[in-house]
């Protein structure tokens, strides 16, 4: 019998072995992190989607600040 | 039924927007439409929320001010290709019930697959991750369904042949419907790989196929917004 490590390997098998729940539960963790350091809610750009369209699409920046933009640059 | 279904599931899926396949019936909307107005939710592009654009299959987008849940987007779609009526999905549902009592009521396993068979890269890897992880947590309790269930729905040819091996009057008696079983019979891993990928092809043209109709009423839309 083939065993999930040898198809997907360590970390993933040992997400398989999970509860729904428990995965839940880890997977809102990871969202606590995410949130914490900044990060966006506006979901990536799905350019196959049926649904795409350009731009009404365009994301924030993932950490929800603004992006910086060179302005000037000086000589090297 | 999007990305938290598939956490669920066994997929190991960041989602940043929650997707609900919903009951399109003018009281459930009433309803809806209440729960949204408490969300502060707003429609966000096209379509507009309108129950003829549930019916014909297009979703609806929303994105939400109140502050405990700012800028979260949901989904509501009442009509997917090749998925049965709601009426049935529901008959079939998951309950899942979290640690704090909120009760989730899921797309079952079957049915979520049917729904994520669309012409987008990112859904095949995911259907062939969600088999996989109902084989290992199943096989060693394994029922009949289930492993017809397999036999229909693997994507992964190690697995197949594992299945078929193991199940060899059932394996031919659904190679009918899907010859590629054939191929795993035999142990056959590099035709079933190429097999795999022209069943993959397959759906994912008949999901555009499928969506061209809408895509142009789509972009109608817009042009009528934009003025």
């Amino acid at each position: 019998m083939i065993e999930p490590e040898e198809l997907v390997g360590d970390e993933l098998a040992e997400w398989y072995r999970l509860t729904p729940v428990q995965r839940w539960l880890e997977t809102e963790k990871l969202w606590q992190t995410y949130l914490a350091l900044g990060g966006s809610l506006d979901p990536e750009p799905d350019t196959q989607s049926p649904f795409f369209h350009p731009p009404a699409s365009r994301p924030r920046a993932a950490d929800g600040r603004t992006g910086l933009r060179v302005v000037r640059r000086g000589r090297v | 039924m999007g990305g938290q279904a598939c956490v669920l599931y066994g997929a190991a899926e960041f989602s940043r927007d929650t997707d609900f396949a919903i009951l399109a019936g003018a009281s459930n909307l009433a309803r809806l439409r209440r729960a949204l107005a408490e969300l502060q939710a707003e429609v966000i592009a096209v379509p507009p929320f309108e129950i003829s654009y549930l019916h014909r299959g297009h979703a609806i987008h929303f994105r939400c001010q109140h502050p405990e849940a700012l800028r979260v987007r949901l989904d509501v779609i009442s009509k997917m290709r090749g998925v049965d009526s709601f009426e049935k999905l529901w008959q079939r549902r998951v309950s899942i019930e979290l640690p704090d009592r909120t009760k989730c009521e899921v797309l079952s396993l079957p049915d979520l697959l049917q729904a994520k068979k669309t012409q987008r890269d990112k859904d095949w890897p995911m259907i062939r991750r969600l088999v996989e992880a109902h084989y290992f947590s199943n096989r060693s309790h394994a029922m009949l369904a289930q492993v017809r269930f397999w036999l229909k729905e693997l994507r992964t040819p190690e697995l197949l042949v594992e299945v078929c091996h193991s199940n060899s009057t059932l394996t031919r008696r659904l190679s009918a419907t899907r010859p590629l079983l054939l191929k795993a019979s035999a142990g056959d891993l590099m035709g079933l790989a190429v097999e795999l990928e022209t069943e993959e092809a397959s759906e994912r043209e008949r999901d555009r196929l499928y969506w061209a109709p809408l895509r142009r009423e789509l972009e109608a839309l817009r042009h009528a917004k934009r003025g």
